[in-house]
């Protein structure tokens, strides 16, 4: 069972981990996106569309980063020019997403996909325990093992990593030395917003190879939480992640296995777990944040 | 640099209104200033000067509007165009459906009061500079409030009293549920905004088991909802088959908390608290106290919201009830930049472009989802432009 | 304050006069809906009108329904929640000049009552419910016996099992719902009496990242044959197919999506009835009808309008004669449910001999024995 829940949280965690690591990057730049649900279903319906149109999910997947930019574009533009307040312009932004899938997403409910294919890595997956657990995914879900520890390089061990951060923790900083944090800021949103609209296109091309309306279920807000609970670190994020995504696979294993829990408990269980995770772990996370995004909070 | 690092940019001049007796000292600004503290930034001039200014402004603002609104529109067509429906169909259905007959105008109204009491929820919190996303778990835990109370007193009172009584059930309830992340907030630090959204689904799940176990309807024939309220305990309609007298609680909240915020004491120190939490610390005032309250004072507000809800319009709990209202109230309060008189105008718009959705439907068959677009291109164009182009710094 | 509200008065005037003229622009069509002497029969769905499901389904029927029957004109509303607001998209309907309004979700009845009450000159059916001792003669409800086509797909689901365990995934523990696990497992255990059926409640009509989590879930449990009852089904078919497993259709013929595992499912055909409701209201002959209480038809009554899909090409002759015995004695008056029926504790719910009445069916709360899962 341990094997089961443990592989069905990697497989469900795959696109919180893109839309987590989306909006860590956007936060440690110093902008928190709540848009990222939008971003989400956009990229879910935008890798759908174009997966159907051309017959490619490669294509597709593409498309959906676009999308989720291209959304977060408007996150941008609201927050970075018209400097409205980045929680509420977040949400609204969510509203502009739901609202244009559920338009534009009518005529393709239900219809066929070609599906972004599971492929299990030669000898690997023949390990025990881990080679299903880690090994036998769709190729996006191997992206994000890759993303992660890339993010966190690219965050900590680059030039550009620094300057993102600097963004967050001193813009003033970074303008002594004739960088304007707004053009970084934008490039953090479009990465994120990409990013957000990859995570919604595995789930729409590879995980679920599917389109319904909403079909994000608030994952994308469920992103913004991880991305606090973990301390604004990636590795921390997706073990959030596939600790939320665990939670969901662990209630399903209990409901088949015939347990005597009440099912209503069962579902709540994934957010309780994370907000009790964040309670008991923000007292010592405070001050692990970007210190722009502390401003956002603290008006 | 300030379009930067400062989200909430201040707004100072924005705000026209000469300020209440002018009493409110004009503290510096220290540090980054929210919205919720314009007010205090107000500049009093005299009279003449500021009528003259004032006439010049409204020719300003009206163009600005005009501009602003057509835009909107214009984009919201764009949109449909490109999905091949007809602009003039759509926006007339739901102009027909949300405020063309008597009847639709109603209908706005009963959609607008759970909205206008989620934004109150949202509002109050953001005066004091906390963040309540969680408007729609604490509107449905309002509205099982609402039941306990009735079902305590099973009949045994006064209509007004039973009334009442739920009204506090309701407020209680919802309070309660947002104390939640107001205690987290001020003794772990875990962050309001998150904790409440998350609290959001905690409380959905809650209301669905209510629904299908524990309050299930005996007689419901399978049906998964509570019992149904009636007679007194629910609002005597007004008006036509639906609209009731709970369309008033809303209205009359908000003119109670404009004017609680506004001339008390408790309002000042919470606006004080939104402007700078580190000067409210040294000023002695209790943040910790003061934050708990305005959150659970908030969320009463939207316990009344989910109280009315179901004592007036549904009757019932049900696992759909008000999906969704609690996010557009956040949005509405944003709006409305936490106003409450402002408020009132809010929830009715945004109520108006709910209510259309249905039209949308029926005529145009779009999905009713789209009148998010439109409910998102207006809060951009207040969000983004709402404010006068010289307060905006860079 | 005052801009703020101003602001708002050129909104909604601006809107006004955009609204006004699209109206006028739009006049000749506005009022040729009334007065072009179409008879307006109004439908709404608690989902998507493409779901590949339920929804789905009944919209189809309703599209045909238009063609057949001349004179007719038809309004769609998707997306209608099951709370009061569906009464103001009824009463848009009715503005609209809607004669008829099919309310075809479960949870939309006690809102079709309500407006049936205020509007008397409204026929109001409802898809599901049950209208009780309601004595209102412009409202009835309708349904097919679902649980028949559903005890036969059981029994070719017991046929081609090899592990005897089948997977049932399901949103919400309605009776509906209830009562098709039951029929189904009941139908399975006919061929095989050590059938276990394991149940899985995903909390939604619609999460297809958790319906994808519940298939490999129940894989993992050794099941072999997977059905549903969920308002988007796709996810689930193509994941089952996908596994090498077998899938059983409930709503919609989806055996394109499962050329090698597709067994055989439930499907809706509402054409034939909602054409004879639509003629009995337009002929002013509704009340008294049959259709004005609860209208409930089965294989002993006739039309079903839930029947059974195709078969897959692993259903063998003998397994195709299982049915058809089982068919034939429903036909004859028998029930899924004729006892001796037991719950999952062991304790006897119908008695042998006895068989349940169409209402006990529909409030039906127990699982059967070999079900594993729990309701609440």
């Amino acid at each position: 069972m341990i094997e089961a829940v443990l592989t069905g949280a990697v497989a469900g965690g795959t696109s919180i981990v893109f839309a987590g690591l989306g909006e860590l990057t956007c936060e440690r730049a110093g902008v928190i996106n709540l848009g990222t649900e939008g971003s989400m279903l956009c990229g879910a319906l935008a890798a759908y569309v174009v997966g159907i149109n051309t017959g490619s999910p490669w294509l597709g997947v593409l498309a959906g980063i676009a999308a989720g930019a291209l959304l977060a574009s408007v996150h941008a533009v609201m927050v970075l020019h018209r400097h409205a307040n980045q929680i509420a312009v977040g949400l609204v932004v969510t509203f502009l997403g739901t609202g244009l899938t559920s338009l534009f997403g009518q005529d393709y409910v239900g219809k066929g996909v070609q599906p972004l294919e599971s492929w299990a890595i030669p000898g690997l997956s023949k390990l025990p325990f881990l080679g299903t657990v880690l090994f036998d995914h769709d190729p996006l879900t191997y992206l994000s093992f890759v993303a992660v520890p890339l993010v966190a390089w690219g965050l900590w061990r680059t030039r550009a990593g620094l300057i993102l951060r600097s963004a967050g923790e001193g813009p003033e900083v970074l303008e002594i030395y004739g960088t304007s944090a707004r053009k970084v800021r934008w490039i953090a949103l479009l990465v994120g917003g990409g990013l957000a609209g990859l995570g919604g296109a595995q789930l729409s091309t590879a995980a679920t190879l599917n389109w319904s309306e909403g079909m994000t279920v608030g994952r994308g807000f469920v992103a913004v939480a991880l991305v606090i609970f973990a301390g604004w670190h990636p590795l921390k994020l997706a073990g959030g992640a596939y600790l939320f995504s665990g939670a969901i696979a662990l209630q399903l294993q209990l409901q088949a296995r015939g347990w005597e829990i009440s099912r209503y408990l069962l579902e709540s269980l994934p957010y309780v777990t994370v907000l009790v995770v964040l309670a008991l772990l923000s007292n010592r996370r405070i001050h692990g944040g970007p210190a722009a995004l502390e401003k956002v909070f603290e008006g | 640099m300030t379009a930067v690092d400062a989200p909430g940019a201040p707004d100072a001049p924005d705000d026209l209104e000469p300020d209440a007796g002018g009493q409110l000292p004009t503290p510096p600004p220290i540090g980054p200033v929210d919205p919720t503290t314009a007010t205090l930034l107000d500049e009093p001039g005299s009279l003449a000067a500021f009528a003259a200014f004032r006439h010049n402004r409204i020719v300003r603002v009206a163009v600005r509007w005009v501009v602003l609104v057509g835009a909107t529109i214009a984009i919201f067509c764009a949109f449909l165009l490109a999905k091949g429906a007809q602009p003039d169909e759509v926006l007339r259905s739901m102009w027909e459906t949300s405020l063309g007959s008597p009847d639709s105008v109603g209908e706005t109204f009963i959609r607008a009061t759970p909205i206008l009491l989620a934004a109150l929820a949202a509002a109050v919190p953001a005066r004091g500079g906390l963040f309540n996303l969680g408007g729609e778990g604490q509107l449905l835990l309002g509205a099982v409030g609402a039941f306990v109370a009735a079902n305590a007193l099973d009949g045994g009172a006064s209509s007004a009293v039973t009334l009442v009584c739920m009204a506090i059930g309701g407020a209680v309830f919802g309070a309660a549920w947002a104390a939640i992340p107001a205690v987290l907030k001020v003794y772990t630090r875990t962050n309001e905004a998150i904790s409440s959204l998350l609290l959001n689904y905690i409380a959905g799940i809650i209301i669905t088991w209510l629904c299908f176990e524990r309050w299930k309807d005996p007689i419901s024939l399978g049906q998964a909802y509570s019992r149904e309220l009636t007679g007194g305990e629910r609002f005597p309609i007004i008006w036509g088959n639906r609209v009731h007298l709970g369309i008033f609680v809303g209205v009359i909240a908000g003119l109670v908390l404009w004017v609680i915020l506004r001339w008390s004491t408790w309002g000042f120190k919470l606006k004080v608290l939104g402007g700078n939490p580190s000067a409210a610390r040294r000023a002695g005032l209790a943040v910790t106290g003061l934050s708990i309250a305005a959150m659970m004072v908030g969320g009463a507000m939207a316990g009344l919201g989910g109280m009315v809800e179901v004592a007036g319009t549904e009757g019932r709990l049900r696992p759909e009830l008000l999906a969704g209202y609690g996010f557009i109230g956040f949005l509405a309060s944003w709006l409305a930049r936490h106003d409450p008189l402002r408020i009132i105008g809010a929830a009715v718009l945004l109520g108006a472009i709910a209510v259309g959705g249905s039209g949308l439907k029926i005529t145009a068959g779009l999905s009713g989802g789209a009148v998010n677009i439109l409910m998102a291109l207006v809060l951009f164009a207040v969000l983004g432009w709402g404010r006068t182009s010289e307060s905006e710094g860079s | 304050m005052s801009r703020t509200i101003r602001a708002l008065a050129i909104v909604l005037g601006l809107t006004m006069l955009v609204a006004g003229c699209g109206s006028s622009s739009g006049d000749s069509a506005s009022s040729s809906a009334s007065s072009d002497g179409k008879f307006t029969v109004g439908f709404i769905y608690v989902g998507p009108k493409d779901d590949f499901g339920y929804n789905q389904a009944a919209y189809e029927a309703s599209v045909a329904m238009e063609k057949a029957v001349p004179g007719v004109k038809v309004l769609q509303a998707e997306n209608v929640p099951e709370t009061a607001e569906s009464e103001a998209t009824m009463q848009n309907m009715i503005d609209k000049g809607a004669k008829v309004i099919f309310a075809t979700s479960y949870g939309h009845y006690e809102f079709a009552k309500n407006m049936a009450e205020k509007n008397p000159g409204v026929t109001f059916v409802h898809q599901g419910g049950l209208k009780g001792d309601t004595k209102l003669d412009n409202l009835g409800t309708y349904f097919g016996t679902v649980y028949e086509p559903v005890y036969l797909a059981g029994i070719a689901a017991g046929s081609v099992t090899k592990s005897d365990k089948l997977g049932y995934v399901y949103a919400f523990p309605i009776p509906q719902t209830l009562a098709n696990i039951n029929a189904f497992t009941l139908g399975a255990q006919s061929v095989k009496p050590g059938i276990k059926v394991i149940t899985i409640a995903t909390g939604s009509w619609c999460d297809p990242s958790v319906q994808s989590q519940s298939v490999k879930t129940l894989l993992d449990q050794d099941v072999d044959v997977i059905t549903q009852h969920q308002d988007c089904t796709k996810t689930i078919i193509e994941a089952t197919e996908a596994a090498g497993a077998y899938s059983i259709g409930y709503h919609a013929d989806a055996s394109s999506l499962a050329p090698k595992g597709w067994v055989t499912g439930s499907e809706w055909n509402w054409t034939p009835l909602y054409t004879d409701i639509v003629k009995t209201v337009k002929d002013g002959t509704f009340k008294g009808s049959k259709y004005d209480g609860d209208f409930r038809v089965g294989l002993q009554t006739g039309d079903n309008p839930f029947v059974q899909s195709k078969y897959g090409s692993m259903v063998t002759d003998d397994t195709k004669a299982l049915i058809e015995k089982a068919k034939k004695s429903f036909e004859d008056g028998g029930s899924p449910f004729a006892g001796p029926v037991e719950d999952q504790d062991g304790k006897v719910i119908y008695a042998k001999g006895k068989q349940p009445t169409y209402a006990e069916v529909e409030t039906m709360k127990f699982f059967v024995k070999g079900v594993v899962g729990k309701i609440g």
